[in-house]
């Protein structure tokens, strides 16, 4: 990132109606466009986008199998019979674009050893909205943890998920069954932080969300949410003027 | 497809609302004595041509036996195993099909309403229409029974020759058998017979002979006359059966657990959203105005 962080500002030019903020961000990264700052690329954002999709399909077709009470979100699908063909390649395509994504953002998502204490109590001074830290880079603790625990949701729910697609005749009992159980309680898991997830980046942060659609943040987004990588990008001060 | 003249006890997948049984039908059962049972697979026969199912080549093992396990197009396969006594030889034959359990481990796993089923007479049935072919049910049967059918991509196994029964015959199996050691009647009478049968065996020299009826599933719908009552796994049959923990676990604690963990994370946000708003800029989001287009 630090290498990428070019500290350019690009002028609007006068008589143009074109989105500068949006041309810039199909390529670059970290750069300030006006009053905005380009956090995500056309290509981080696509990325981003297959791994929801593929996500939320992968779930909405597998909550009729995991329980009757979602059996309506199977109709949406043409049935449970439908959704069980359907689940296992959704899933794949998950864990295709999940590995695309692990690849694409492992080296900005490095934890720092500061940022292991996101694990306890930090994270609840975070949703307190307590203890502002000012050496917040492009990505909080909160964030990359997520990050790696996705990862390795997705790697459990292939691999059993696999197991579980499969012929029963041809996979042991033990190992069914350890399957079963493992798929259940990641998804479960996953399925709460992705709730978090869903949340924080749109109701609980205004103006997250762009960062995921146009690719820009504002600047004052930047300076409050991630101020050292504010400092890093614009070359300013992130202390409130 | 549900028999339509049987109402049914149970159904998959339903917390509620399965039972439709108004009528008190008594629980139906089939007897296999294993000390009569000679070999000859009339039942096997018999099953693959009452069920019209696709002639399966068979497969030598070097024993009496017609194929290693069952199948999706075999559901009544007589194994054969030997073992060795002091001074003899115990040669061992017997009948492996659906057990038709009280409590089945495969209408507990099953996540499709309504595709297997209970009826009120006791026999657990597949009905093909709901079933999804997951294979669920194949993990949760303590007996290794149902199987994954490539031509329908649902399950199959022994259905008790339900379409028989319901009209008053007996299953084709126990017609074919030319032994007697296969019965058919209520479970009652069907007990009666067994254990008439040990009397008869342990008077015999068999002390261990047992009825094999195990309580970890309710009982089965299958009564099986064992001579070495005390070593059943010497017949392919587990000592205690009962339908898998994880199964039990998977659906009674994960599954209501989960449902409050998600539904709970909702809340939770709503909660958080309520309690502490959302976090922006103190002086709002924008910088500063923007420069307006010039002219």
């Amino acid at each position: 990132m630090r290498e990428v962080a070019s500290r350019t500002q690009v002028e609007v030019p006068p008589h143009d109606s074109r989105d500068m903020a949006v041309i810039r961000a199909r390529g670059a990264e970290n750069v300030v466009v006006g009053q905005e700052i380009v956090r995500h690329r056309f290509a981080s954002r696509v990325i981003h986008w297959s791994v929801a999709v593929s996500l939320l399909l992968s779930l909405f077709t597998g909550l009729p199998i995991w329980t009757p009470i979602f059996g309506w979100m199977g109709t949406l699908f043409g049935g449970l019979y439908v959704c069980r063909w359907l689940h296992p390649w959704l899933g794949l395509l998950f864990a295709a674009s999940s590995l695309v994504m692990f690849v694409y953002w492992l080296k900005e998502m490095r934890l720092e050893p500061r940022e292991r204490d996101w694990l306890g109590p930090k994270l609840i001074q975070y949703l307190k909205y307590q203890g502002e830290d000012s050496e917040v880079g492009k990505y909080n603790g909160g964030q990359k943890l997520f990050f790696f625990a996705a990862s390795l949701a997705a790697l459990v729910l292939l691999a059993s998920g696999i197991v579980l697609w499969v012929n029963p005749a041809d996979v042991s009992q033990e190992l069914r069954e350890v399957s079963w159980v493992l798929h259940d309680a990641t998804f479960i898991l996953f399925t709460v932080a992705i709730v978090g997830h869903i949340y924080l980046g749109t109701a609980a942060e205004p103006g997250t969300f762009g960062a995921m659609t146009r690719g820009t943040v504002s600047k004052k987004w930047a300076r409050l949410h991630h101020p050292r990588w504010y400092r890093e990008v614009t070359g300013e001060d992130s202390r409130r003027p | 497809m549900p028999h339509q003249l049987l109402e049914v006890r149970r159904s998959s997948a339903s917390l509620t609302g399965g039972l439709t049984g108004i009528r008190n039908l008594p629980t139906v059962s089939k007897y296999i004595d294993t000390s009569t049972c000679i070999g000859c697979k009339a039942c096997e026969v018999a099953c693959q041509e009452w069920n019209d199912l696709r002639t399966v080549p068979t497969h030598q093992l070097g024993s009496y036996q017609t194929m290693p396990t069952l199948n999706a197009d075999f559901w009544n396969l007589i194994r054969f195993s030997e073992h060795e006594l002091d001074g003899g030889l115990a040669w061992l034959m017997r009948k492996d099909q659906c057990m038709h359990c009280a409590d089945p481990g495969c209408l507990r796993a099953c996540p499709a309403p309504g595709a297997i089923v209970q009826y009120e007479n006791g026999i657990v049935d597949v009905n093909p229409e709901q079933c999804i072919g997951c294979g669920l049910c194949e993990t949760g049967c303590p007996f290794d029974v149902p199987r994954f059918s490539a031509k329908t991509g649902k399950m199959a196994k022994c259905t008790l020759c339900v379409d028989r029964v319901t009209v008053g015959l007996e299953p084709a199996c126990i017609k074919a058998c030319p032994t007697g050691c296969l019965q058919f009647g209520t479970k009652d009478e069907m007990m009666a017979l067994g254990e008439g049968r040990v009397k008869q065996l342990k008077e015999n020299g068999f002390a261990n002979a047992a009825v094999y009826n195990p309580q970890g599933v309710g009982g089965t719908g299958v009564i099986t006359v064992l001579a070495y009552g005390d070593r059943p796994e010497w017949y392919g049959l587990p000592k205690d059966p009962h339908v898998p923990w994880t199964v039990r676990f998977a659906k009674s604690v994960l599954k209501p657990l989960g449902f409050i963990a998600i539904f709970g994370a909702v809340a939770g946000v709503f909660g958080h959203f309520m309690r502490f708003g959302p976090k922006k800029p103190p002086d709002g989001d924008r910088e500063e105005p923007k420069p307006p287009a010039r002219a």
